[in-house]
């Protein structure tokens, strides 16, 4: 009775992941460089992403920017930012990066003074950091997170931050010192408060992709590795060339 | 070599501004002035053949020349209409490094801020390939993610479905669907 049922959550699994062409490199190479053996079932769950955000949040969240006056969205948009940082500086420890705990711990403070008049995250940069990023900070990897997830609801991921995310939902001080509904709220909160501020950026996106769920899976990729860099720009490699390398179509050049 | 790469970015910037954000400029003329920077600033073909992967090689002269012109669209399409909404935030060019001066073509790194409001500012890193006194760019990088990347990945999900003839279709409908 056990075995048969296994199997059929085997067959399950199985016929719901891409395999590895196995007879051509360079199929192969692609294969492995996209990095997503589950993208038929991470392309439902992005299109019920999409769906979810069409339907229920970005009403609410149009709502919100045309309804709620600026001042009070600055307000809810600060709290929601301060209330990252413990999180933020329990990885700047854990990353053993001291210049990031001063300024994550001072910015933690002074924020507090200004909740109800500036602009807090954007005053100047900071760094927020996460679980991902302290496990690729450990591995020294900052593209290395494994296969490409798509999570329920939260959106983009891979294995390394999926992880990640689960474990900081369990040691976030805000979390642990506020009641599940507390979370909750500032969960979706935060969730309307993006995306009243993206969702023309997110919109354009999606219109001048040829394939959005592929556009948001290399944007994510080289954002995270990015946040992971702390914002030090690497340069792409390999990366377009003017062609000087390439006869015909060097004629492009001389004009 | 960053004298200019440095000038080329502020050049097209001060560019830019005066001819794509002229108060009730038709949006015919200002894709086509777009048009013009980008050929005449940009390694467009390099750009589309990184963009392409390993399709490019197998590719017909005729297939490239359409893919190229089909991609030009894309980025006019994409881009062009922003111009319209600038009201005079500032731009910064901030530095320049050098990527790679061994080649016969040489790399360098410009670096911006954009100021989309004055609180927020975008980092913007505008690669640059340089060969004797040409000078193009070869990538932009807006908050660290490229550009020519970006549409690498979102062409090769394409090409492995339905090759270069089904990406062809595909940028066609996009060109018509927005013009």
């Amino acid at each position: 009775m056990r075995a048969p049922s296994a199997i059929a959550v085997l067959a399950l699994l199985v016929s719901a992941c891409t395999l590895p062409p196995q007879d051509d490199p360079v199929a192969l190479a692609e294969y492995q460089e996209v990095n997503d053996p589950f993208e038929p079932t991470n392309r439902f769950i992005f299109s019920v992403n999409l769906g979810l955000t069409k339907f229920v949040v970005e009403p609410v969240a149009v709502t919100y920017r045309d309804l709620v006056p600026s001042f009070l969205k600055n307000v809810v948009s600060n709290v929601i930012f301060n209330a990252r940082l413990p999180l933020s500086f329990v990885h700047a420890t854990l990353q053993g990066d001291g210049e990031a705990m001063d300024q994550t711990a001072s910015r933690f403070f002074t924020n507090m003074l200004f909740l109800w008049t500036a602009d807090i995250e954007s005053d100047e940069p900071l760094d927020i950091e996460d679980a991902g990023q302290t496990f690729a900070v450990w591995a020294d990897s900052p593209t290395g997170g494994g296969p490409y997830v798509m999570l329920p609801i939260f959106g983009p991921s891979n294995v390394r931050d999926a992880l990640g995310r689960g474990i900081d939902f369990f040691i976030d001080p805000i979390g642990l010192a506020t009641s599940t509904e507390v979370g909750i709220g500032r969960a979706a909160t935060g969730v309307v408060d993006f995306t009243s501020r993206n969702i023309e950026e997110v919109r354009d996106l999606e219109r001048n992709s040829l394939d959005f769920y592929a556009t948001v899976r290399s944007l994510y990729r080289q954002r995270r590795a990015q946040q992971i860099r702390n914002d030090q720009v690497e340069p792409t490699d390999p990366a377009p060339t003017i062609g000087v390398d390439f006869p015909s179509i060097s004629e492009d050049i001389s004009q | 070599m960053l004298t200019g790469s440095q000038t080329l970015i502020e050049q097209l910037a001060s560019e830019a501004i005066d001819t794509l954000t002229v108060a009730d400029l038709p949006a015919a003329q200002r894709d086509e002035k777009f048009r013009g920077l980008l050929q005449e600033h940009f390694a467009v073909t390099g750009i589309a053949r990184f963009a392409l992967g390993r399709h490019w090689r197998n590719a017909s002269e005729e297939e490239r020349r359409q893919y190229v012109g089909l991609f030009q669209d894309l980025i006019v399409a994409t881009w062009a209409d922003r111009f319209q909404q600038y009201a005079g935030q500032k731009f910064d060019v901030i530095g320049a490094e050098v990527v790679d001066a061994s080649g016969e073509e040489k790399v360098s790194l410009v670096q911006s801020v954009f100021f989309t409001s004055p609180e927020t500012p975008v980092t913007i890193d505008w690669r640059i390939g340089s060969s004797g006194d040409v000078y193009r760019v070869t990538d932009v990088m807006v908050e660290g993610v490229s550009m020519a990347l970006t549409y690498r990945d979102d062409f090769a999900s394409v090409l492995r479905k339905d090759g270069l003839p089904g990406l062809l279709i595909d940028l066609r409908d996009r060109a018509q669907g927005n013009v």
